[in-house]
């Protein structure tokens, strides 16, 4: 029988970002012959931002790109699986931890745990920190207040900087009022849509994760109901859709670098050396804590230092 | 299964029958979002409470609602609300409509704190509607303007939806805020012309005689004088406090709280009592309103769910209008659109839609963007179904009925259209300072 | 005989309401304490809480749903009154008996999916995404409570509504909240 399905994500309708799902969604529909329809549900369109993995769970949406941060409180293993700060950005490296070192594997289980499964990951580009003032050296990050949510906060809170909990809404005008000295921003793009260059204008360097690994999930109930073949058909699609990401993704964030650039966003000095120690200790400060939270985020991190 | 056309016709008449009967609002829009959503969709759909739940409750910007309501209902009790006003009446009062003028004022100045719509209504109806009753005003020119008045929120900035606005389309915020500066000021000075005018034209409106305790001494003026002028002194405060990056707009509510508890003890104006009673009395608004959010964002998810949107962008596929026509066809649709849903997800779901059209026919997309924030400001006012309506309802005395209200915002909702088809017109008045500050 | 037990059972439903109603309103200052805290805390000790944020939404949120049956009870919750006001008291009554049981087979609903939401909380350790990361479990029982309360409340309501209409007759005293509260 022909499956209706809902698939929500966290990009606004007719931005770049919309229009990958939106393939994603006419590949699913192509490549089952039509079997399996599906609607996009861009942001704001029922279900919220937070709201996008327990939509999927209890069935109300079929399937969705959850951005995991949003979710540590529900997973916490997600935090792990999207990078800790400090993480690598090399797309081989990932992709061995992924499929050949065990992670895929941790985390079907764990997302299968809540009732979901866990389809092949994407990349999108790394988190940045815009701020006021330039960032000379490490040091500058002490007494700095940063809205940076959950890991990101605590990884700062590391380097010395005050983490600061803000609507994202509320971002543009604290920055232009001073409220907060700097702010995370989900990438390069997201900096941008946020027109944050307009009220802070220096990005440091350092990415604060490398790279994000963000999954396609869908309702175990309705995943069930596919054939099998079906089921490699939608798989099918969310790889072609892995790959779409990267090469996408690369060229808009280059774009949106490009566009603030011409709005007077400047970069931070080259981070020293020195800077860039700091950095990873403050990233490998986490991983005891995080280890701690959960078997799954356990499991997960036991990889990364065998690796080590 | 039912067409999207079809359903959205049976949950606008279940809403309309409903509200003939008077049902609860919120609970209403809960109950037909279940009802409607169980025979077309199964019990699947109830799954849409636990995450409508989380998404309305956590959500910090609708935080502004229960700090300046609490504000808002401190400064009532203390009686430092009415000092602001009295004071006003010492100087301007031998102005027909003086009070009203200065409500209107007031207003602006809680409009440039809070972002919402809502915040600004219920704030600036527990400060300046008692007043403005109590000495006799026209029971609809008083609501009118506190309506008119609280609903510049979003006008003027910071504004939460002009934010929302500027993202999804990716348009400078900076020039959204300054762009916004021109119209908002036209429109107050349009409400207060208004007011001068159709008190002019009908004394009864607004008397002069009926003030409750004028002060007569000399030692009283003064008194009222520097009441007045503390009172004036939080606003400031609270304002300062965004201004100068102490606080965001949202927390500043809590500033406006200290401030009012502060200057109450300056006063010997306070009572233990009354941070419970203010309590109480905020209390229940918030709970009213926040009922009302969230069940009207059930309805509105389900509706979002079921695929509105898709009607939405199905309709303006190539209209094939000359552009201009265009421009006021989307006009008209928000303005129906507000008839069901809210704010934040006009512009969520009709920014990103008609925002690259206005474009593509050579608008600029900083004016489109001012329109639409005009035309929500009209949309949530206009009866049957506004949240401006109900958030005035519930703060407004018992006395009053929904009827009075939907009168008394109609010549107002006609001064906001008159600026909302001025500046269609005229679009330097929305480009033409941010061209001048920005560039 | 059946109408005092209805009577005794409005009654008790009514002093429980306003028990919570009148406790909840004392949250409403710690609320905005809290919230100047964090500025305090932020702006002049230079060290942002990691619990005000999400303590603040929380006290909203318990607040706002917990308020909601004493607003029925006071008749706070908003209605268009246009046509109500024009018929008579009879006719009101049967509206009323046909909004309330809408507002009650709702707040079933979220009444039902709360609780379930509830033991999903318990079950997963489900909690706030922040740094604090603060337990989820008791904003859905509270959740589960309010609505219940509201439930209890329109139930009230109902019967009231159901002895008008049939014998002209109210169940309860008319109240009158203004003078009480308001001042
Ligand atoms: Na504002
Ligand atoms: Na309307």
């Amino acid at each position: 029988a022909d499956q209706n399905w809902r698939f929500a994500n966290l990009y606004g309708r007719g931005t770049a970002f919309g229009e990958i799902y939106e393939n994603l969604a006419k590949n699913i529909e192509a490549n089952t012959d039509g079997a399996v329809k599906v609607q996009v549900l861009y942001s704001g369109e029922g279900v919220g931002t937070t709201g996008i993995l327990g939509a999927v769970k209890s069935g109300l949406v079929t399937m969705g790109a959850p951005f995991q941060s949003m979710h540590a409180g529900e997973l916490p293993a997600g935090v792990v699986e999207i990078g800790l700060p400090g993480g690598t950005d090399n797309t081989d490296e990932l992709h061995e931890l992924f499929y050949d070192k065990g992670w895929g594997e941790i985390l079907k289980e764990a997302y299968g745990s809540q009732g979901l499964v866990w389809l092949d990951p994407y990349i999108q580009p790394p988190v940045y920190i815009i701020t006021k003032e330039p960032i000379n050296s490490v040091e500058d990050f002490k007494g700095l207040k940063i809205r940076a949510p959950g890991a990101y906060g605590k990884f700062l809170r590391n380097l010395g900087a005050s983490p600061v909990s803000l609507a994202w809404s509320e971002i543009y005008t604290s920055l232009s009022t001073g409220v907060i000295d700097g702010s995370i921003g989900s990438n390069m793009i997201d900096h941008r849509d946020g027109n944050h260059v307009e009220v802070a204008k220096y990005m440091y360097k350092l990415p604060l994760a490398g790279a994000q690994v963000l999954p396609i999930v869908v309702n175990r109930n309705a995943w069930n109901k596919l054939t099998d073949e079906q089921k490699e058909e939608v798989r099918a699609a969310t790889k072609t859709h892995a790959e779409e990401q990267l090469t996408k993704s690369k060229k808009w964030e280059a774009e949106a670098v490009a566009e603030m650039e011409a709005k007077g966003l400047k970069w931070s000095p080259e981070p020293s050396e020195a800077d860039k120690k700091a950095w990873a200790a403050a990233g490998a400060g986490l991983w005891d804590e995080y280890a701690a939270s959960d078997e799954y985020s356990k499991r997960l991190i036991d990889v990364l230092r065998a690796e080590k | 299964m039912m067409s999207i056309e079809v359903l959205t016709g049976v949950l606008l008449v279940c809403i309309l029958v409903s509200f003939a009967l008077g049902a609860p609002v919120g609970l209403a829009l809960g109950g037909i979002a279940m009802g409607v959503g169980y025979i077309t969709w199964g019990d699947a759909l109830f799954n849409v409470i636990p995450t409508t739940l989380e998404g309305t409750y956590f959500s910090f910007i609708l935080l502004a609602i229960p700090l300046y309501i609490y504000m808002g209902q401190l400064l009532t009790r203390s009686g430092i609300g009415d000092a602001m006003f009295s004071a006003s009446q010492l100087i301007i009062g031998k102005v027909r409509g003086s009070l009203a003028i200065s409500v209107i004022i007031v207003c602006s100045m809680i409009g440039a704190m809070v972002g919402i719509i809502g915040a600004g209504i219920m704030t600036s109806g527990s400060i300046a509607l008692r007043p403005m009753l109590e000495r006799g005003y026209d029971k609809r020119l008083a609501l009118g303007v506190i309506m008119a008045g609280g609903g510049l929120g979003i006008l003027i900035p910071p504004s939460i939806p002009m934010i929302m606005f500027a993202s999804s389309t990716q348009n400078s915020v900076g020039r959204m805020f300054i762009g916004a500066l021109v119209p908002a000021l036209i429109t107050i000075i349009l409400l207060i012309a208004y007011v001068v005018i159709s008190c002019k034209l009908n004394p009864k409106k607004a008397p002069l005689d009926k003030v409750p305790e004028v002060p007569q001494t000399p030692k009283q003026k003064l008194l009222t004088l520097r009441d007045g002028g503390l009172s004036l002194l939080l606003i400031v405060a609270v304002l300062g406090s965004i201004i100068m990056g102490i606080a965001t707009p949202t927390e500043s509510g809590a500033i406006g709280v200290v401030g009012a508890i502060i200057l109450a003890i300056f006063f010997k104006r306070f009572k233990p009592k009354m941070v419970q009673s203010a309590g109480l009395r905020a209390a229940v608004l918030v709970s009213v309103a926040m009922w009302i959010i969230f069940g009207a964002t059930v309805f509105s998810n389900f509706h979002l769910l079921m695929g509105v949107q898709n009607m939405v962008a199905g309709f303006t596929e190539d209209l094939g209008l000359p552009p201009m026509m265009v421009i006021v066809l989307f006009q008209i649709i928000m303005l129906l659109l507000g008839f069901i849903i809210d704010e934040f997800i006009i512009v969520l779901m009709c920014a990103p839609i008609f925002t690259p059209i206005a474009v593509s026919l050579g608008f600029d997309p900083i004016w489109f963007g001012i329109l639409m924030i005009l035309n929500i400001e009209i949309a949530v006012q206009t009866p049957p179904y506004g949240f401006a309506l109900f958030y005035l309802k519930g703060i407004a005395p018992p006395g009053i009925t929904m009827l009075d209200i939907y009168r008394s915002v109609t010549p107002f909702v006609l001064i906001k259209l008159l600026v909302l088809i001025i500046v269609m017109f005229n679009p330097e008045l929305v480009t033409w300072l941010p061209d001048k500050l920005m560039n | 005989m059946l109408l005092t037990a209805m009577r005794l059972y409005c009654a008790v439903v009514h002093r429980v309401v306003e028990f919570v109603g009148k406790s909840v309103s004392y949250v409403m200052p710690a609320l905005a304490f809290v919230v100047a805290f964090e500025v305090f805390s932020r702006y002049f000790l230079n060290k942002p809480t990691i619990w005000a944020y999400d303590l603040s939404l929380f006290m909203f949120g318990y607040i706002a749903a917990l308020g909601g049956a004493y607003a029925q009870q006071r008749r706070g919750h908003i209605n268009v009154d246009i046509l109500y006001n024009k018929v008579s008291p009879r006719v009101r009554s049967l509206f009323n008996m046909f909004s309330f049981a809408l507002g009650i087979f709702f707040l079933v609903i979220v009444c039902k999916m709360s609780i379930g939401k509830f033991e999903e909380a318990l079950e997963f350790n489900y909690r706030r995404q922040s740094e604090w990361a603060p337990h989820m479990h008791h904003f859905w029982v509270m959740i589960a409570i309010a609505s219940t309360l509201l439930i209890a409340q329109l139930s009230s309501d109902w019967l009231d509504d159901a002895v008008h209409l049939f014998t002209g007759k109210r169940l309860l005293p008319e109240r009158n909240f203004d003078d009480e509260d308001d001042a």
